[in-house]
């Protein structure tokens, strides 16, 4: 049994106390800006393109140190001033009482604060500036999106969420797996027999994964990513490998795609740059590969303008300049064809854990 | 046209050969064509007399269930001065008989407009005319009639007199019509004439019994326009020819009626010598007309009483040759008689002959045209200030028509021919029309094109019950609101071509244009009368008037703008910022709201940040 390391992970407690305690210092600064007639505001890291930077030593996108004013002083931002002010409000009774809510939720309960979103991206991005502000993903406001992918194996977890604190649950007793939802994302992750995450980009093949039992046979955690990983997925990794030690490896869709859903998972996205709390900067991408395509000769499928187009964009992108992030790219481009996860059943239906799978994990020691 | 080709044709030969000049080409057209000719003969009159108009226009259809085109009755009732009764067969019933050929702004022309109108109902359905018509406050006559054009007379079927307490005329007449297809013109024709004529009151009764009416929104009349003379700029050769040739430089008819004209004129009852009648003539020379005068010229150079006048017949005078040739009926022979230079009446025989000098011509029968500039005239044309109109030949002329239109020097045509509408009413009425946020008006000083006076009027209005749907223009020509062939007219152009971005409009605006030009001769692009052509100076005029009009509007906007931005403000910040302390009351954990006054004070008063 692995136990969580107490005295290195910062806890879901002791992190809902530090936005709690953010929130209060607000509030104090705009109360006593306007006790004494003045215009309060808020900074904001300024997300704009330039100011979005790759840092080399944490290996993830950041902000710079360009920030903006939003000031009630100016008319044409003191609606969005407001906005922003409600949302932290907002946000501290959900913390306080212990409800979540999804972006869509939080488009509508504006409506009973005289606070009018004109629509749903309008809100999104309010919620954007708030992590800015505290730099805390959104998810720790108990704030998540609709999207959710789910998560399986042996990890026992105790809720925080009120009416279950304290109540503990095995993920692993379950075969369709558990939502990574409001209450799975506030837990606290307490013990596991897990040696290994294995991130993976499809539902279809999770399912396979848990019906061959990988996660006997590999000693992992199994999380279906559902795509391109969802913030609170990408902060369960990370909690993964952060407090319970275990190592995360991802396996994608032969193409583009699916190699940059394993870069994110690792560096993060441009448009989080401005949080920390998502990366796994040590999570391995296991394939599918562009060789793996040649060498496993996988049936393929040619790409389309738009997969050749996306090449052309990553290779701009600082963190494919080197490596096997810039090969595999170039292999792409070179073959202009692509081979999904599930091409391996062509060689039988488990084929992809048989003998895939165990072949890139031995490989995946030497990268 | 002369009276002789009326005489060969048929009246609806007449009527086809003129209609799409006078736009009767189809029921639609010309439905709305009559509407006009019988409102703006209803307001002329009524303009003519300074009396404020009170008109009713009303058509019914025959048989409601009939489709359309069908029999319309259309009548027009006005409170205009009426017609003698004597005169109305002719006004009526003869085609070019109209009181408004002199040179001043009017809306009807050649005295074509109703008699067509009536023509066209004759000719669509048979039925005639009826003409009601009070001149004296005491008596209404009505008059029932045909028109024959082949005599260029009206049939009269029936006329009564009874007894009447107001002045006006009715027209009504039954013509085919597609109301379906006009109505909407019709409407706008009415709409828009009121707002052109503020001092009218107009009601029309629609074929449904619907009713529109326009009350009288000033109750002053403009100023009328006066009859003058025509502009140098303004003429051509034929202009001039016809004038020259005007019956007072002719050597008047000698006949029985003439003679008895000189013996009235002369106080002559018995006849006497040759010589007593020149002495008698002398006496009074300067009370007898000018014919007169010049039969007594003519009888002193032949030495004959008004026996021998009777018995002969002149041929020529040739002032050239200073010789006078007749024929004498009795002896059935021609005589030659000196013209001598010495007589006192050589002098009146020539100028008749030879009409006056070109110095004369030119400040009598012109408007601003005196002697020193008709002197300067006179040598940048190089021709002598004493020549003898009379005696120009035909290529002199046309050198003489050229040189008019060319010489720079003369003054501008005298505007007073002109009836524009005048700021007051005219800024009334929109006023009234368009309740809008901002209005404003101006008129132009007189102007000219080819010696035709003009003058622009516009308006502008923006905001209040005006719809933004965008720009809308209304045009007007004499008081005549233009409403076909939009694209081509000369307003539009000026107003397309207006950047209306540097006025502070934007989008669909609620702006309303109004332009009136009047003129003694608008420049219409086509026959229908319904575009005005572009000539530079009245481009000009029009622009500089919208300019004009649009920098007012812009002052206004801005004014409007930081006003609106002022309140804007201060709601804002009334709204947002209670909200605000409540937010960051619960956030800070504090139990009180913090005194946020001042802040709602302070950012309703702070200027916009950039
Ligand atoms: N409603 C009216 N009241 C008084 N006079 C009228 C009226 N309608 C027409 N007339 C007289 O009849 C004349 C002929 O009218 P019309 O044929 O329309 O020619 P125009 O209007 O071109 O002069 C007018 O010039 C005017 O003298
Ligand atoms: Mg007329």
């Amino acid at each position: 049994m692995r136990l969580k390391n107490k005295s290195n992970a910062k806890t879901a407690e002791t992190r809902k106390k530090r936005l709690l305690s953010m929130l209060e210092q607000q509030g104090l600064s705009i109360y006593e800006n306007l006790d004494k007639g003045k215009f309060p505001q808020f900074v904001i890291p300024s997300r704009s393109v330039s100011n979005i930077v790759y840092d080399k030593k944490i290996r993830q996108y950041i902000l710079g140190s360009a920030s903006a004013v939003r000031s009630s002083r100016n008319m044409s931002q003191l609606r969005s001033y407001t906005q922003l002010a409600w949302l932290a409000f907002f946000v501290n009774r959900l913390v306080r009482e212990g409800k979540s809510s999804t972006l869509r939720d939080i488009y509508y309960s504006s409506q009973a604060f005289s606070i009018d979103f004109e629509d749903q991206p309008e809100s999104d991005n309010i919620i954007v500036d708030l992590e800015a502000v505290l730099t805390s993903p959104r998810e720790e406001f108990h704030i998540f999106p609709e999207e959710r992918s789910s998560v399986f194996g042996d990890l026992t977890i105790e809720y925080t969420v009120p009416g279950y604190e304290g109540k503990r649950m095995n993920l692993s007793d379950h075969p369709d797996g558990y939502l990574i939802g409001p209450s799975l994302s506030s837990a606290e992750l307490v013990d596991t027999s897990a040696e290994l995450v294995i991130a993976i980009e499809k539902g279809g093949l999770f399912t396979r994964f848990v019906e061959e039992k990988v996660h006997q046979k590999f000693k992992a955690i199994i999380v279906d990513t559902a795509g391109q990983a969802p913030r609170s997925t990408r902060n369960l990794l990370r909690r993964l490998n952060n407090e319970m030690g275990l190592p995360v490896v991802i396996l994608a869709d032969g193409d583009v795609y699916g190699e940059h859903i394993a870069m994110v998972i690792k560096s993060g996205s441009a448009n989080a740059a401005h949080l920390r709390e998502l990366t796994v900067p040590d999570a391995k991408w296991l394939g599918v590969w562009a060789t793996d395509i040649e060498k496993y000769k996988l049936p393929t499928i040619p790409m389309t303008e738009s997969d050749i187009k996306r090449i052309y964009d990553l290779q701009k992108d600082p963190r494919y300049q080197e490596g096997n992030w810039k090969k595999q790219l170039e292999v792409f481009l070179k073959l202009k064809r692509k081979a999904e996860l599930e091409a391996f059943s062509k060689y039988g239906l488990t084929n992809i854990t048989d003998k895939y799978l165990p072949a890139k994990l031995e490989e995946s020691k030497s990268f | 046209m002369s009276k002789e080709v009326f005489s060969q044709i048929s009246p609806s030969e007449f009527f086809y050969r003129n209609r799409d000049l006078a736009g009767f080409s189809n029921p639609t057209r010309s439905l709305y064509t009559s509407v006009r000719e019988f409102v703006e003969n209803a307001l002329d009159a009524c303009d003519h007399r300074k009396i404020l108009p009170d008109i009713h226009l009303s058509i019914k259809a025959v048989d409601p269930e009939q489709a359309d085109p069908k029999h319309y009755i259309l009548t027009v009732k006005d409170n205009g001065p009426g017609i003698d009764p004597e005169h109305i067969p002719l006004a009526f019933g003869t085609v070019l008989y109209g009181s408004k050929f002199g040179l001043k702004q009017a809306r009807g022309m050649f005295g074509l407009g109703a008699t067509m109108a009536i023509l066209y109902g004759q000719i669509t359905t048979n039925k005639p005319v009826t003409v009601k018509s009070c001149s004296d406050g005491k008596s209404l006559d009505e008059f029932v009639m045909l028109l024959d054009i082949q005599k260029n007379k009206p049939v009269i079927q029936k006329h009564t007199t009874k007894e009447a307490s107001k002045t006006g005329l009715t027209v009504s007449i039954v013509l085919e019509g597609d109301y379906s297809k006009a109505g909407s013109k019709i409407r706008d024709y009415v709409y828009q004439t009121s707002l052109i004529t503020p001092y009218a009151s107009i009601t029309f009764e629609d074929p449904a019994g619907e009713k529109f009416h326009y009350a009288r929104i000033v109750k002053d009349m403009p100023r009328p326009p006066t009859v003058i003379k025509p502009h140098p700029h303004g003429i051509d050769v034929e202009t001039i020819r016809r004038m020259i040739t005007d019956t007072h430089y002719q050597i008047p008819a000698i006949d029985n009626k003439m003679i008895d004209k000189v013996k009235k004129e002369l106080g002559l009852k018995k006849n006497l010598s040759p010589k007593e009648i020149l002495e008698r003539a002398q006496k009074r020379w300067s009370d007898i007309s000018k014919p007169v005068r010049t039969v007594i010229s003519v009888m002193s150079f032949l030495n004959i009483d008004f026996e021998g006048l009777q018995k002969i017949r002149i041929d020529d005078i040739d002032v050239a040759n200073k010789t006078i040739t007749y024929w004498d009926f009795g002896e059935s022979q021609s005589h030659a008689v000196e013209l001598s230079p010495d007589s006192p009446y050589y002098k009146q025989i020539a100028s008749t002959v030879q009409g006056d000098t070109l110095l004369t011509f030119l400040t009598k029968r012109f408007q601003r045209v005196g002697p020193t500039t008709a002197e300067k005239f006179c040598e940048f044309a190089k021709f002598k200030p004493d020549k003898r109109i009379g005696s120009m030949t035909n290529e002199e002329l046309v050198k003489l028509a050229d040189a008019l239109q060319k010489f720079e020097e003369f003054l501008s045509p005298d505007p007073s021919c002109l009836a524009p509408l005048g700021e007051e009413p005219l800024s009334k009425g929109i006023m009234k029309f368009f309740n809008p946020e901002f209005a404003a008006v101006w008129q132009r000083n007189a102007s000219a094109y080819s010696g035709f006076p003009f003058v622009v009027e516009m308006g502008i209005a923006y905001g209040g019950d005006i719809p933004p749907n965008g720009l809308k223009v209304y045009r007007f020509a004499n008081r005549i609101p233009l409403l076909y062939d939009e694209g081509s007219d000369v307003v539009l152009k000026i107003v397309n071509e207006t950047e209306w971005a540097r006025y502070k409009i934007k989008g669909d605006p609620p702006l309303v244009i109004v332009s009136h030009i009047c003129s003694t001769r608008i420049p219409y692009k086509t026959v229908g009368k319904e575009n005005v052509a572009d000539r530079p100076e009245i481009e000009r005029e029009l622009k500089n008037a919208l300019q004009y009009l649009a920098r007012k509007l812009a002052v206004h906007m801005s004014r409007q703008g930081a006003a609106d931005m002022a309140k804007k403000r201060a709601n804002l910040y009334s709204k947002y910022v209670p909200l605000i302390a409540q937010f960051a009351t619960e956030l800070a954990g504090k139990k009180k709201e913090p005194n946020y006054n001042q802040l709602i004070r302070m950012g309703s008063e702070i200027e916009e940040q950039v």
